[in-house]
């Protein structure tokens, strides 16, 4: 049966719909932009997509979370750092094969439609909800089964802190 | 006891980060790395035989895990000895070097143990980002000046590769309702058929084939052997190879039932490997870089392994590993000491080498006598061994494939050696050698030469040790 528009569930998705749309888009703005401002505006508008994904997955916490971190902190760290660095604008690579375009675009569209049916074709598992996904019971997961993840990502960061002061420290030799 | 290796490594990398803060010699910094780095291979030794789950069951301490933490603490030991002062790395930065090296090894140690997805990712991360930063602290001293090229193309080829693990990763994760590696195994036959589960466990693999430079993962070897200091190269290009080797074991154990299709390529990549390593090689005038694309030849022949999905083609695999990290070891102990600036060696610079320093040039001959598969070294047996082992699964077309890249690959290793032996020095000075490298470079000659002479020992650890995870 046809579920119509204008019903709970087709209001829904239309909604899911306009999240993907979103992502998709600023995912498109953030790799063409000629300017890095811009392209930095389009990852924003790409993660608020992901957070409305996250929170039709019936995970607000951490559509919160992406919003909080991503947006308020990710994408504001990495305009200081264009507004720090001042980076020439329209800096282009080397010359690119005439032919890079269309193969990508061939190859892309192959990947694309091989997942697609892929996704369509298999029969998922239906995932039996874990928990209520709230802050608490996410808390009291990282601690117990993932705790060997929490206290190795904590490492992960210390690293790319030290890594990123070593790098940048002495500025560049020349 | 379970997790005395791990914390000694966590240890000495607290320990040289409190180096970092204050101001110390050469002297302290290298002799500190190396008792540290005896220390951590003395506790990985005396764990062997531990078992054990630890981390609600997402690490598993067993007899597989606990030798792949021996060979990646030895391998880190011998680098650690011939690093030669670090003389490619940036002056002020030599402690944090050192703890990004630890910082990678603790990453790698977790890795082998790691039987749970994200816990497999996690700490392949951890071991990769280390590394990541370690390719660009190179000095521009020694003339090179694409580190920071190089350094980029590693993160952003090796962010490519993880992204396709994780997309994998959650495939599986649809499929089964579960991360851990043993609920994977248990759901997986049932699902053999579903090309969604083949495509994931593909997927899952290609970041560990990244790791380990297998063909269409293989982009970022020349760049980053050439634009990474020496010490680096040795590394990148010893130890984090076995940690792949190890999880590839695991992983393609789980997708042995999928049969026809995942055999069909890993055998094509491990053709495509072997011929796109050697015949790249061949015209190679920088030794790093030709080290680099023999190593990918290497690898698609470890794939033959890994793809007869059975036990001994699996233990041929970790003594094939073994042996390649040996061999390589050698090849940069040779390439550390006679780069006295930590400058990049073309192979011209070898010339007249058995004037200039013999022990080197028999360390080196011996070393690339062992990559080409001449006997009695270890590079030969391993070799013989996986061809056997995938003959036995009559895959004679691979076997004759491979065999014909062993005849490719002895050219350019034999003109290395010719222009070790059979050029003059060209007015090339001396090279000072010290005690240290001189009884290094004679016991790696002799593990190459007794390991391939005497393989069964190995192989019999091997294989016990791969029993305890199939």
């Amino acid at each position: 049966m046809m579920k119509t528009l204008f019903s709970a569930d087709g209001l829904v998705g239309l909604l899911f719909l306009f999240n993907l749309i979103v992502t998709v888009v600023g995912g498109i703005v953030a790799c063409n932009a000629e300017r890095l401002v811009r392209a930095v505006i389009g990852l924003v508008v790409c993660f608020v997509g992901v957070a409305g994904i996250y929170f039709f997955l019936n995970s607000p916490f951490i559509a919160m979370m992406h919003i909080l971190i991503y947006i308020g902190a990710v994408a504001v760290a990495i305009s200081f750092a264009i507004m720090l660095a001042a980076p020439e604008e329209k800096m282009r690579t080397g010359p690119t094969s005439p032919l890079s375009g269309p193969i990508g675009l061939i190859s892309t569209l192959l990947l694309i439609s091989g997942l697609v049916s892929l996704a369509l074709k298999t029969e998922w598992t239906s995932v039996t909800k874990i928990n209520d996904g709230s802050v608490k019971t996410i808390g009291i997961q990282l601690l117990t089964n993932h705790s060997m993840v929490f206290e190795l990502i904590s490492i992960v960061l210390l690293l790319a802190i030290l890594g990123a002061l070593v790098i940048a420290r002495g500025g560049r030799e020349e | 006891m379970l997790f005395l290796p791990e914390l000694t490594i966590l240890g000495a990398g607290l320990l040289f980060f409190l180096l970092t803060l204050g101001q110390p010699s050469e002297a302290t910094i290298k002799n500190c790395a190396s008792a540290v780095a005896a220390v951590i291979l003395f506790t990985c030794v005396l764990c062997v035989n531990q078992t054990g789950n630890l981390f609600y069951g997402a690490y598993r301490v067993d007899l597989f895990s606990q030798i792949f933490k021996i060979l990646i603490a030895a391998a880190t030991l011998v680098v650690f000895l011939f690093g030669n002062g670090l003389k490619g790395i940036k002056q002020d930065s030599r402690p944090e070097y050192y703890l990004f090296l630890l910082v990678s090894n603790l990453g790698l140690v977790m890795l082998v143990s790691s039987v749970e997805l994200l816990a497999i990712f996690i700490a392949l991360e951890l071991s990769s980002f280390a590394v990541y930063i370690m390719v660009p602290m190179r000095t521009t001293a020694t003339g090179i000046f694409f580190q920071m090229e190089a350094g980029i193309k590693y993160l952003l080829f090796g962010v490519m590769a993880t992204g396709f693990m994780l997309f994998g990763m959650s495939y599986i994760f649809g499929l089964t309702g579960t991360t851990s590696l043993d609920g994977i195994a248990e759901q997986l036959p049932i699902l053999a058929n579903r090309p969604a589960a083949v495509v994931a466990m593909l997927m899952i693999l290609s970041g560990f084939f990244y790791k380990l430079a297998i063909f269409p993962f293989h982009f970022w070897v020349p760049d980053v052997y050439e634009g990474a200091a020496n010490e680096t190269t040795a590394f990148i290009a010893a130890v984090p190879k076995m940690a792949a080797v190890a999880l590839l074991i695991r992983l393609t154990s789980l997708a042995s039932h999928q049969g026809e299709m995942v055999l069909n390529l890993l055998m094509v990549c491990s053709i495509l490997s072997m011929f796109y390593g050697n015949l790249s090689a061949l015209v190679q005038k920088d030794l790093k870089r030709m080290l680099g694309f023999s190593g990918i030849a290497h690898a698609g022949f470890i794939l033959l392994g890994l793809l007869t999905f059975k036990l001994t083609g699996y233990a041929s695999a970790v003594y094939y590993i073994v042996g390649y990290a040996l061999m390589n070891l050698a090849c940069f102990l040779v390439i550390c000491q006679v780069a006295a600036k930590g400058e990049n060696l073309g192979i011209s610079d070898l010339s007249g080498l058995h004037k200039r320093a013999p022990i080197l040039a028999l360390t080196l001959t011996v070393a690339l006598f062992s990559l080409a598969g001449i006997p009695p070294f270890v590079g030969f047996t391993g070799k013989f061994m996986l061809l056997l082992g995938a003959l036995r699964e009559d895959h004679l077309l691979l076997v004759t494939l491979a065999a014909i890249n062993t005849a490719i690959a002895i050219y350019y290793y034999l003109s290395v050696v010719r222009m070790t032996f059979c050029s003059d020095s060209n007015g090339l000075g001396n090279v000072q050698t010290g005690f240290l490298a001189n009884s290094l470079s004679l016991i790696l000659v002799t593990v190459i030469i007794v390991m391939g002479v005497a393989p069964s020992w190995f192989v019999a650890l091997a294989e016990s040790a791969i029993k305890t995870i199939l």
